[in-house]
Order: structure tokens, then sequence, then C-alpha cells
């Protein structure tokens, strides 16, 4: 239930607030952050479901084909769950590589898809001007966000 | 099985997200399938009635707070004439947005009465949720009459066209997105080419060959030719030029917009292309 009212309300944040935020076109993505919150503490299997359903909800926000980030997301839910059981991603830097890892594959992805299935976009070009940037935002907000909700549970624990 | 199934969840469940997600995309790619559509639609649908009270409380929140921020500069400056000015000043932007919303919607009438066609007016309620498109969300759908590929403009020009209709939504793909292609010409020389947008977000002028005049500032407006937007509505002017000397057979071309697409907050629908092509009378594009 409170999975269902993050993700409706990250629709309503990243459709209309966060284009109000975006610099040089380019606008961080609430939905992978929701997804990399989500994938630290649940199983891989549970973090790739939700990240299809996350995909989804964003495909049909946009004007991408219905699928594509839904595939870009299940995947990466999949692999951070995975990789925060065997690497510690409670630090700040940690968390931060995280974000920018998951943002730039999420790119990548993107880009292959859009390749295989449609007219294929310039892909370093891409890669340097539209994914980099977009990791790298997501990521600094990410990790404030991320840390903020750490905070908050670790207070209402010593509370 | 059941054991066996628990076994191998993980890549059960991730291989069927993969496999799903594949499937919609393939069915999209290879005929714009319609059960495709319509699952996003729904997802559309269920979210759509949201967007609208988000959009006005959000565009509420942000009135509140920047009468906010001149009622703290007018305190500083001038204490004893706080409350007046704070009233002048809350005057005055109802005035100038009365004034504003009075000019767009005038040259929104306007347009109304040259398209010489039936034309919805709608209002922009959300934009492209990621980096690699460009497209928004309009608060009109089909209980208006609105369908897919019908042209949408505001009075600085073309906007783009209608890809996906919901009952009371629709969303429309800029001609800034990199997927779009509009037909256009050069309103001075009569060059016929194709505007494509970029992952940059400009324009970009296809197929002009290299000997083909074209100059900087060089008005460009729909060509008509694909059947989907009328002729004659301004596109943008051309920015930049180059012949590439790389054994190229086109001229590299970039334009710019005439319509501010970070600044859309009304459009126009166009729901019937015109018999003949549009007369946008006034020449030159309109200033911001």
């Amino acid at each position: 239930m409170m999975f269902l009212l993050a993700l409706f309300s990250v629709c309503l944040l990243q459709a209309i607030v966060i284009p109000r935020l975006a610099v040089g076109g380019i606008q961080p993505d609430l939905f992978l952050i929701l997804l990399v919150g989500l994938s630290l503490s649940v199983e891989p299997e549970l973090a790739a479901a939700a990240g299809f359903l996350i995909g989804l909800y964003q495909d049909s926000l946009s004007g991408a084909p219905l699928g594509l980030n839904a595939f870009a997301l299940s995947l990466i839910g999949f692999l951070v769950s995975r990789l925060s059981q065997q690497v510690k991603t409670t630090e700040f830097t940690g968390r931060f590589t995280l974000l920018c890892l998951a943002g730039l594959l999420s790119g990548l992805i993107t880009l292959l898809l859009l390749r295989f299935f449609y007219a294929p976009r310039p892909f370093a070009s891409a890669l340097l001007w539209t994914a980099l940037p977009g990791a790298l935002y997501t990521a600094i907000l990410g990790t404030g966000i991320l840390g903020m909700r750490k905070l908050k549970i670790s207070r209402s624990t010593v509370g | 099985m059941t054991r066996l199934l628990f076994r191998y969840r993980r890549p059960l469940i991730l291989s069927t997200a993969l496999f799903l997600a594949f499937v919609l995309l393939t069915l999209q790619a290879r005929s714009g399938s319609s059960p495709a559509l319509f699952a996003k639609q729904i997802l559309l649908t269920s979210i759509s009635p949201f967007m609208r009270i988000a959009t006005k409380s959000v565009d509420i929140t942000a009135t509140v707070w920047h009468e906010y921020i001149d009622l703290r500069r007018v305190r500083r400056d001038n204490q004893f004439l706080r409350d007046e000015v704070r009233q002048l000043r809350a005057e005055l932007g109802d005035l100038r947005e009365t004034a504003l919303e009075h000019a767009r919607l005038s040259r929104i009438l306007q347009l109304d009465r040259r398209a010489g066609t039936q034309t919805v007016v709608a209002r922009v309620i959300g934009k492209d949720t990621t980096n690699w498109f460009r497209s928004i969300v309009i608060d009109m759908g089909a209980n208006r009459g609105i369908q897919r590929h019908m042209a949408v403009v505001t009075s600085e020009g073309l906007v783009g066209r209608v890809v996906d209709v919901t009952a009371a939504t629709s969303r429309v793909q800029l001609i800034t997105d990199p997927e779009s292609g509009v037909g256009v010409l050069i309103q001075r020389s009569r060059i016929i080419g194709i505007a494509a947008g970029s992952q940059g977000g400009a324009i970009q002028i296809k197929y002009l060959p290299l000997m083909a005049d074209v100059a900087v500032g060089d008005r460009i407006i729909t060509s008509g030719m694909g059947g989907i937007f009328p002729k004659g509505i301004p596109v943008g002017t051309v920015a930049r030029t180059s012949r590439p000397t790389n054994g190229t057979l086109f001229q590299s071309i970039e334009a710019e917009p005439h319509a501010d697409f970070s600044r859309l907050e009304e459009v126009i629908v166009l729901k019937q292309p015109p018999s003949s092509g549009l007369s946008w009378s006034g020449g030159e594009p309109p200033l911001r």
C-alpha cells in the first residue's frame, strides 16, 4: 500500500514539479530513486517486480513505448537488490555511486532498446549529454532523499 | 514443482518481467499494437485526474509563494506602507495575470478564426517524465473529439501532434522529440525538407540539398505533406547552416522553434486539417 502511494506521488511529482527543476533540459529521475530506495530493502525478485510496475507507469507518462522503462527498471531493481546484499551501500558515497551507476545503466539500456526497436540515436553523444548528466542529477537528488529517509528511520528507532 | 518454482523464483520473476516488457515493445514496434496502447491508456487514465488536481495545487502554491517573497521585500523596504503595498501588489499581480491571460486567449481566438477549422483549446497538465522523449499531457481527450495524429499549435507556431488519447487527456509529441518528423519548407526559397527533433532538443532540417538556397534567419513553415500538419504553420527560423565537406549530399541545418516549449500553458488542437493552407497573417513570428 505504501509502495503504491509512493509510486503515485512520484508519478505526480515527476510529471508536474520535476520538469520545473530541469537544468539544460535534463531532469532527475524520481522513478529511479524510488526503485533504488526500495531495492536496498527488499529481495531481488520483489525489486524486479516493483521495477516492472514503476517502469510501466513511467512509460505511460512519457512518450516512451510501453515496456521500455519497464524492461530497464526490472533489471536495475534486481541488480541493485543483489548488489546491496553483497556491498555496503549505507554510506553517502556508496549510495551516490549506486544511483549514478543505476542512472547510467538505465540510459544505456534505453539507448540499446531504442536502437533495436526504433530509429537509432547517436550513441556516444546521447550517453554523454543526456544519460550522464541525468544520472548525476538523479544521484545528487537521490542521495539527499535516501539520506533523509535513513535519518528519519534512525530517529524513529531511537525514539 | 512448487519447491522448484520457489527455488528458482528470482531468475523466474526477473525473466518474466523482462519477457513481458520485451513483448510489449515488440508489439508496438511491429504494428503500434492496440493492446499495448490500451494498456498505456489505462495507466494514463488512472493518474490523469490526480494530475489535474496536482497541477492546480502547484500553480496556487507557486502564486502564494511568489506573493510571499514580494511581501517580504516590501516589508524590508518600507515598514509603514506594508499593508498598502501588499494590497497593491496583489492587485497588480492579478491584473498582470489577467492581462497576460487575456492576451494569450485573444491570440488563441484570432487563431481559431484564422485556422478555418474546428479547434479545441487545451491546458498543459504534465510534461514528459524522461530525458529521452519530449511530450506533454493536455487536459482534453476523446470526449472533446480529439483523435490521434491531430496537429497541435499555439499562437506562436507548431507544437506537435497528438499520439495518445484517453477519455479526458491526450499526450502530444512535441516537434523537438527525437522521434518526430514534420514536412516543412523554407518560406523564402520554397525548398522542401523534414524537420526532425533531436536528443538535445533542437530541430534539425534534413534532406536539403547542398546547393539549396537557405540562409540563417529564413522562416520555416509546414509543407502540408504527410497529411497531418496543415500547410503554412510557422515552425521556426533557421539558426545555423553548414555544408559538410565529407561527401554528404545534404546540408546540415539547425532551426530554432517559434513556440517556447518550456513555457507552454495552453495549446490548440486542430480537429481536422483545413481544406486549403492556413493563412497565418501577420508574417513575422510573434514576440514572446
